[in-house]
């Protein structure tokens, strides 16, 4: 599935609105903010239709999975949206994660659980909280808003070291970038490590700047704001990815809206994040040109120093 | 004394919203430290034993109080299981050191919940190790997630 779908569920107490755009979506948060009062005004819905009293205006079917059941369920399921609340212990399983992957279907998952094997991006990561948006409405209004932004900062501070997820491309560039601004460069070797090797550095009392993937970062974004929430030594940057910083840098040239409306291009059956749409998109569009991208070692023409400028003011003021 | 196990855990109540219904006496709701809870948590008011406030649904039965608000009620009340504490937000966790300090309790975490800027004594059974802050237990919990992942 592709798209963008925005959800409308209310009934004569509670009102939502949110947009999924993913194939991963997690809602998290306080408890008593209304997460499961979504899901069962969803379930309602799926049993007993407009006789529920639910209004529930989407474009895809919006279903709640859970129980024994989960695999029979979702098995039967194509193009819907499927949401899964809290206390569901399938989601944390490699078998779970298995069956997202290649699946036509987005997922809501109402979790705190850490779910590592799942590559959900940080930007798909909802609260919901009251809002007055629609003021005077007989309804309490709950908002779903991003818990989390691509850059997480707690001072302007300069950086000595920046720490890469990976160890490929993307640390050859911000190897180089350091070299150029008397810092160093250490590869994390992977989206789990990268918290600790962030610890190791700490306790040395460098400054340090993490750059990961956004689009697929998300289970380890609370252990990471967490930390930095209480070591204030570390900013953490996190766009959609490395090979998506080089298709907004213009180096490239690639239709706009695949970067504005990235939604309609990704399909969910071929990809289980954008990252992997954003480094198939970068290869295809570079192939037998000087640019040709290699995801396992950068292309020297990306290193000139007009390119590493371009590249670099995707990331505004870090630099 | 509050005992965290990180990770997966044998025999842990998973799904607290259906245990609870089936298993809570409606005596629990009418205890002072519940009431504390739920105006806290929920921002509902127990007027009874079968009845509460909610400034959202109107009158509810406790059937209808959050999951966090279930889970930390069955943490008071039922000492035979281990329930797992990642239904319950951040804002349950000061209740849940509170919980702890009259008795031990035991949860299970699959997520890092913050406990806030005091200091606590929390146990972590993953490693035997007691932590007190936390800028300790964000380490220590990270470190225990990593080794448990399924």
């Amino acid at each position: 599935m592709k798209g963008k779908y925005f959800i409308e569920v209310y009934s004569n107490k509670l009102k939502y609105e949110m947009t999924i755009q993913r194939n991963i979506t997690v809602i998290r948060g306080n408890s008593a903010t209304g997460k499961t009062q979504l899901v069962n005004m969803i379930r309602d819905y799926n049993t007993f239709g407009a006789d529920s009293g639910i209004v529930l205006n989407c474009d895809r079917n919006c279903v709640v999975v859970e129980g024994v059941e989960w695999k029979k369920r979702i098995l039967e399921l194509t193009d819907a949206i499927i949401f899964i609340d809290e206390g569901n212990g399938f989601v944390r399983t490699d078998e779970f994660a298995r069956l997202i992957n290649h699946n036509s279907n987005y997922f809501v998952l109402v979790t705190r659980e850490k779910l590592s094997a799942l590559p959900y991006s940080v930007k798909e990561i909802y609260g919901f909280r009251e809002s007055n948006k629609y003021g005077g409405i007989r309804q309490v209004f709950n908002e779903a808003y991003p818990l989390f932004h691509e850059l997480s900062v707690t001072e302007q501070a300069s950086h000595s070291i920046i720490v890469t997820e990976d160890s490929n491309s993307g640390w050859d560039f911000f190897n180089m970038v350091a070299g150029n601004n008397q810092m160093s460069c250490i590869s994390a070797k992977g989206k789990s490590n990268v918290l600790n090797t962030v610890i190791k550095l700490d306790k040395n009392t460098n400054t340090v700047l993490a750059v990961v993937d956004g689009s697929a970062f998300g289970s380890e974004m609370d252990d990471v704001v967490e930390y930095i929430r209480y070591h204030k030594t570390i900013a953490l940057y996190a766009p959609e990815s490395f090979e998506w910083m080089i298709l907004k840098s213009g180096i490239v040239a690639v239709p706009d809206a695949i970067l504005s409306h990235t939604c309609d291009y990704v399909d969910s059956c071929e990809h289980l994040s954008w990252e992997r749409f954003f480094t198939q998109q970068l290869i295809s569009v570079t192939q037998n040109t000087i640019y040709h991208y290699s995801k396992h070692k950068l292309n020297p023409a990306y290193l000139s120093q007009r390119n590493i400028d371009r590249i670099l003011s995707v990331m505004k003021s870090l630099f | 004394m509050l005992h965290i196990y990180y990770g997966e855990m044998e025999g842990v109540i998973n799904n607290t919203e259906v245990y609870f219904r089936n298993t809570y006496d409606p005596s629990w709701i009418v205890d002072g430290l519940a009431k504390e809870i739920i105006l806290d948590v929920d921002r509902s008011v127990v007027l009874g034993e079968r009845c509460i406030q909610s400034r959202v649904l109107g009158m509810i039965p406790p059937e209808s109080l959050s999951g966090g608000t279930k889970t930390l009620l069955l943490m008071i009340n039922d000492d035979t299981r281990i329930f797992n504490a990642s239904t319950c937000g951040d804002n349950c966790a000061k209740w849940i050191l509170k919980i702890a300090e009259k008795k031990d309790l035991t949860i299970r975490l699959g997520h890092i919940m913050d406990f806030g800027e005091g200091m606590f004594q929390i146990h972590v059974l993953n490693n035997d190790q007691i932590v007190t802050s936390m800028a300790d237990l964000v380490i220590v919990a990270h470190n225990c997630l990593q080794e448990t992942v399924v």
